[in-house]
């Protein structure tokens, strides 16, 4: 591994004057499990790494006074699925980190370097995306909040600006009723990283579908809302035709990844059938 | 560039050192102080041979580097004569056979021993969720299932 300098700042702003003053040489480490691998397969050659470690203020997860949640960018995997609160009410979330990469990685990891970070082959990025979140960027001149769509712009590229970091992720209040479902395809039982992801949260009165937030992530390069799978089931009665027709219309709109892990249209008819099965699961309709 | 204090515990003694900011914690448990115990395998993350326990956690030495570890109690397959878990997971290994080269026994021991520790009672499904970032080559996984639940007093997995 290449040779560099660690920092430790104790603070977010003595961060960001530090990213700020030694320039493009700079990387954040946070848990260290996605940039420890990078460093040493020599894709990236740091002069100092910033180690966060030591800002406590981007710990912790806490509940709003309107039932939304703040999760500290250093918050752990492992701490996400293990919280009594966010088990209790965000399930969805709760089991995603449950199931993210391996034991190890989730003691480790942290969802704001998973954030940063932006490998498409992970599982935060489309759960966030159906539930709302936004994220709070941090730097010496201020912060300002995104909504995590404007945040992950592409395959490995973020909004972040050269001395930004994120601070924290909020997810708005479920609305009453909320049914929401994390589901993600791995090509084999013993792989850490999933070919494709969907999440969905949907409300419903009667059996029509007042509202739907659904994501893709890990078939394409940057996770995504699927707004024509949105429109196709808000104000609508929801029937298996439905959602079979909304599976299919989806996924033919994307343009997955092809690479050497799954091809364009396996990625595509894999996220088809986690979307069919997930819309059934949150609908309560049977598998057929 | 410098070098940097680190200030830990392993296997219950304090270690008070320096070293490179890109010192990987495996090595430095491997070649600093000669606990060999620890293995390197994939060196990717993705095998789990160099799992030690990090305040009690596990977690993969070949993603970390050393300087993380300041300030925490680092735990390795040599520490296994300090805790009676990880002596009855020995035995139990032996016993049923849960290892054919041995190689990725150290990682599993380690992954196992944090099992029972937060979870004295494991089912087998519990075992198998907390033993998958340690891939074992050889056994199929089988013995080392009921390795670890032999060390939990229920053959029976349920």
């Amino acid at each position: 591994m290449h040779e560099f300098d660690f920092l430790e700042p104790a603070t977010l702003a003595e961060a960001s004057r530090m990213a700020d003053d030694l320039g493009d040489g700079v990387r954040f480490i946070a848990g260290g499990t996605a940039l420890v691998l990078t460093l040493r397969q020599r894709m990236v050659r740091p002069s100092h790494l910033i180690s966060l470690g030591r800002i406590d203020s981007l710990r912790g997860i806490d509940v709003g006074p309107d039932g939304g949640l703040r999760i500290g960018a250093l918050t752990r995997h492992a701490e996400i699925a293990g919280h009594a609160h966010v088990r209790a009410h965000w399930p969805m979330l709760a089991g995603m980190a449950a199931r993210l990469a391996n034991p190890q990685v989730r003691n480790q990891g942290t969802i704001g370097g998973n954030l940063c970070y932006a490998d498409p082959a992970t599982d935060p990025p489309a759960c966030l995306l159906a539930l709302g979140a936004r994220v709070v960027l941090a730097s010496h001149r201020g912060t300002r909040e995104l909504a995590l769509e404007d945040f992950l712009v592409d395959y490995y590229e973020t909004a972040l600006g050269q001395d930004e970091l994120l601070q924290e992720i909020r997810l708005p209040a479920l609305p009453p009723g909320a049914r929401g479902v994390y589901a993600r395809f791995l090509r084999t039982a013993a792989e850490h990283r999933p070919l494709a992801t969907v999440a969905t949260v949907v409300q419903v009165e009667g059996d029509v579908c007042t509202r739907a937030r659904i994501a893709v992530g890990a078939a394409v390069p940057v996770a995504q809302r699927l707004p024509s799978a949105e429109a196709e089931l808000a104000g609508f009665a929801i029937t298996r035709e439905r959602i079979e027709h909304c599976a299919a219309n989806a996924a033919a709109t994307l343009s997955p990844l092809d690479d050497a892990r799954g091809s364009a249209d396996y990625r595509q008819a894999m996220v088809r059938v986690q979307l069919l099965r997930s819309l059934g699961d949150a609908f309560g309709l049977e598998r057929t | 560039m410098g070098m940097h204090t680190l200030d830990l515990t392993v296997n219950g003694e304090t270690v008070s050192t320096s070293v490179p900011a890109r010192r990987l914690l495996a090595d430095f448990l491997r070649e600093d102080l000669h606990l060999t115990g620890t293995k390197r395998g994939c060196e990717t993350g993705i095998c789990g041979a160099c799992t030690v326990l990090v305040d009690g956690q596990p977690l993969k030495s070949c993603l970390s580097l050393a300087v993380m570890a300041s300030g925490c109690e680092v735990r390795t397959v040599e520490g296994l004569r300090e805790g009676e878990t990880l002596q009855r997971l020995q035995e139990s290994f032996v016993r049923c056979a849960g290892l054919q080269c041995g190689y990725c026994t150290p990682g599993m021991l380690m992954s196992a021993c944090a099992l029972l520790e937060a979870n004295p009672q494991p089912t087998a499904d519990e075992v198998r969720a907390a033993l998958g970032g340690n891939l074992c080559r050889c056994t199929g996984y089988t013995q080392i299932v009921e390795s670890v639940l032999d060390a939990a007093g229920r053959r029976d997995g349920d």
